[in-house]
């Protein structure tokens, strides 16, 4: 019995496989490219789970929600506050704006959008068995008084310097009231043609978009790329035009590329979370020694590859338009205090605490890491805990923690955009457990309530004094959000600061060369 | 033959009915609330109310033991509900995704015979010469590299380095036949060549076996061709303990292809159900556990039948 015996059916079927391999290798390449140019392919960073109008179900689902529906205001790609379905706003006192809409405004199915339309959509918002994000926003309203079928007056119950800001949220689009929860009818510049969960959603253009001349591209297809590595490598291989979150260790590739570009901003920030219902935490002090305790630097080279600023004090959003620095109180890195304030305090020996953050994002794990290493440095023994994020989510609202790390990002580049971070209505894993300061409260209502701008810059900085003292969280870091594209896709804007989350509005312009 | 079949189906109805029941207990303890998760997505928070509303909406409201025996109900009469996350029916779903995980493991497996049998016979029959050398340490080689290192090197070369292949997704057949089968080739490989590694060890060990004993020596004294020797005497003995490792590995394959679904973004079930358990999706994590278990037993139940046909003794057992 020879090799060569035994090996004959064995060649056989290897050269029948190859073949199959060689056949399928060669098949044509330009079955990739066979869709239409003017179809733009976005990697989303996940698939929206919902894509329920008034719910802010993660920031992929606000990028879809964005293309399908919009709201009496917006913001344009320079991240500057405009009319949107509306034509014009007139505030008549500091509680009575009146709306006029476009007379060419149009939902998709071909219904004018009317005054009776916004009444609804406000009303689906604040009625009693709503879901929506900004409910508790929204109660501010007093009435919504249609006045004829493109006029509506909005009369709120006391000043609200944001709500025009409210009113261009990805979370507060008109819709026609003739939609169901199955079916809803917006009036976005793309209408829904097709999807699968879990996999891709495709949008077309609507012709009838009050503005006439966007959005520019026929369609888009949003293909979900759970794998941060694996959706820059979908962008890398020409699968995707556009994506979103690029991951932080590849900005020097995309720098240095020929074929791709990145636009970026100093949006969402990390910060750490306290329980102080019980222990050390409880004492301000405390809080403020791990405010002195650590380096920043440090926590953005190790966690986003250098891609970051140290944030040292008041939270104070990029575009925001007041000046509220105030390098006095900041915690800079300095041992020798922290340690100071620690033995005030009564710990001078140091303490064991547990640590929470997640594994699921990797961006929390090492920014727990290096903050563990400098708490060490201080006596502070935090041992870490890193459940998935689903779990993370109720061990924060049920204060099953001493001390977590967390990230996120306001709303719009106003200091109000603090407020579901710092004021104490709801138990949140947004805030410190157990935290209620009925000083913060007040100068977040009093600074919500004022419309004078001066008088607002007044109370904000009384507010960031409050941060200072009472410490509701410690800073960390600003953290750099980058979309990458292909160099052929232009006119699309990274919008600035806390605005990073509506990026998608500059879609509407977005086109290739 | 019947009465063998019939305690066999019994017992999987049974074990199936331990299985729900753990899997609603495991989702029960488990930390994590999906109305709040689902509106903390976006790093926001909801208002207590909007949750005890979603909440109402899941039917999560219920009482535990409502839950569960109309769970139970529903199971039985193949009805697995909806999502509570986005309403969509729970066996459509399935049915459109368990196909294309079928799919890779299909491919990946007649990838996997088509290496590993003939490559293993060859090393088996002349163990320790060059050729059975060789393929063992590509075996040792690739058994070492986890399938989704092996997937994130096929995407740097195949994908971003020489640009021939897709770096992932998935494109319906009849969409795009070509796309299609372009998009199958790296998952399917990467599953196969994993399943390959299995299967060469073990066919190369049974072929080892097989060729010492007399049958095979007095075969070749006959002066029967060696092709006939090796395929009627060594190689259809050596299959039993194969099939039965193809087998188990199918099974294995259908809950364990997760890795190489996430590393090439392929929509399947294993990426149906990770998605599932991180939304805290109850009853999709219900039924494609279920689904996947039910398909387990299936397929042992199968595996059974045809060694009994192979070797006769089994049935006497």
């Amino acid at each position: 019995m020879t090799p060569s015996d035994c090996l004959n059916p064995t060649r056989r079927s290897v050269l029948i496989s190859l073949g199959a391999g060689v056949v399928a290798l060669t098949l044509p390449q330009g079955a990739l490219a066979q869709t239409p140019a003017s179809i733009l392919k976005f990697g989303l960073s996940t698939f929206p789970p919902t894509l329920k109008p008034f719910d802010n179900t993660g920031g992929a689902a606000n990028t879809v929600k964005l293309m399908l529906y919009r709201g009496l205001m917006g913001y344009d790609a320079g991240g500057k506050l405009v009319t949107e379905l509306a034509e014009s706003v007139t505030w008549n006192d500091p509680t009575t704006a009146v709306f006029k809409l476009r007379q060419n405004a149009v939902f998709h199915d071909g219904s004018p959008v009317t005054a009776a339309d916004v009444a609804y959509s406000l009303n689906e918002i604040t009625k009693d068995s709503s879901t929506a994000y900004l409910k508790s926003d929204m109660k501010i309203i007093a009435a919504v008084e249609v006045v004829d079928d493109k006029t509506v007056q909005i009369k709120l119950k006391a000043p609200c310097a944001v709500f025009l800001d409210l009113l261009a949220s990805y979370c507060c689009p008109v819709i026609s009231k003739k939609s169901t929860d199955s079916a809803i009818i917006g009036a976005g510049p793309f209408t829904l043609k097709g999807s699968e969960k879990n996999v891709y959603i495709e949008v077309a253009r609507f012709k009838d978009f009050y503005m006439a001349d966007q959005p520019k591209v026929d369609g888009i297809r949003f293909i979900a790329y759970a794998d941060e590595n694996l959706r820059y490598a979908a962008l890398e291989a020409g699968d995707v035009d556009l994506i979103e979150y690029l991951p932080w260790t590849q900005f020097d590739t995309v720098e240095a590329s020929k074929t791709l570009k990145m636009k970026t901003t100093l949006g969402p920030f990390m910060f750490l979370l306290f329980n102080v219902t019980t222990g050390p935490f409880a004492n301000p002090k405390v809080r403020q020694a791990v405010g002195y305790a650590i380096e920043r630097q440090d926590v953005v080279d190790a966690a986003f590859a250098g891609r970051g600023k140290p944030l040292y004090g008041f939270p104070n959003p990029g575009g925001s338009q007041f000046d509220l620095a105030d390098p006095a109180h900041e915690w800079k890195y300095d041992v020798e205090k922290a340690k100071a304030l620690l033995a005030e305090a009564g710990y001078a020996n140091g303490f064991e605490c547990r640590l929470l953050a997640t594994a699921t994002y990797g961006m929390h794990q090492d920014t727990a890491s290096v903050v563990q290493a400098y708490l060490g440095a201080i006596g502070i023994n935090a041992t870490l805990d890193l459940p998935d994020w689903g779990t993370r989510v109720n061990a924060g609202k049920d204060g099953k923690y001493d001390l977590a790390v967390h990230g996120t990002s306001g709303n719009y580049n106003d200091p109000d955009a603090l407020w579901s971070l710092l004021y104490s209505g709801n138990p949140s894993y947004l805030q410190s457990f157990g935290f209620k300061s009925a000083r913060i409260d007040g100068l977040l209502e009093q600074g919500r309530n004022e419309v004078d701008q001066a008088k607002r810059k007044a109370i904000y900085q009384q507010l960031a004094v409050a941060y200072y003292e009472e410490v509701p969280q410690v800073p960390l870091n600003w953290r750099i959000q980058a979309y990458a594209m292909k160099q052929s896709v232009e006119g699309f804007e990274q919008l600035p600061g806390f605005l990073s989350g509506s990026s998608a509005y500059a879609l509407d312009e977005t086109k290739f060369a | 033959m019947l009465a063998f079949i019939s305690r066999r189906m019994a017992a999987a109805a049974a074990m199936l009915l331990v299985i729900g029941t753990i899997i609603f207990s495991l989702l029960i303890i488990i930390p994590g609330d999906p109305a709040e998760l689902l509106l903390s997505t976006g790093g926001g928070s909801a208002s207590p109310e909007a949750i005890a509303n979603l909440r109402s909406n899941m039917g999560l409201d219920q009482p535990v033991l409502v839950q569960y025996v109309s769970f139970l109900y529903n199971t039985a009469r193949l009805d697995f509900g909806t999502s509570i996350v986005d309403n969509g029916s729970i066996s459509s779903v399935i049915a459109l995704r368990l196909p294309r995980t079928l799919e890779i493991i299909v491919a990946g497996t007649i990838l996997a015979l088509l290496l590993a049998i003939p490559a293993g016979t060859a090393a088996g029959l002349r163990a320790g010469g060059k050729f059975d050398i060789a393929t063992s340490a590509i075996n040792a080689l690739l058994t070492s590299v986890p399938g989704f290192v092996l997937g994130t090197l096929f995407i740097y070369f195949f994908a971003q380095v020489l640009g021939w292949l897709p770096a992932g997704g998935y494109v319906a057949l009849a969409t795009n036949p070509a796309q299609h089968l372009q998009m199958l080739i790296l998952p399917s490989l990467t599953v196969g060549l994993h399943l390959a590694t299995i299967v060469f060890r073990m066919t190369r060990a049974s072929v080892l076996e097989m060729r010492g004993h007399d049958w095979v020596r007095t075969a070749v004294a006959k002066g029967l061709r060696r092709k006939n020797v090796v395929r009627r005497h060594i190689l259809y003995n050596a299959l039993g303990p194969i099939i039965t490792v193809v087998g188990l590995q199918l099974g294995i394959l259908l809950g364990s292809t997760v890795l190489v679904e996430f590393v090439y973004n392929w929509p399947g079930l294993s990426g149906l159900l990770v998605s599932a358990v991180e939304q805290r999706d109850y009853p999709t994590v219900r039924a494609v556990i279920l689904t996947v278990a039910a398909i387990f037993i299936g397929i042992n139940l199968v595996i059974d039948i045809l060694s009994s046909l192979l070797d006769p003794r089994i049935r006497l057992q």
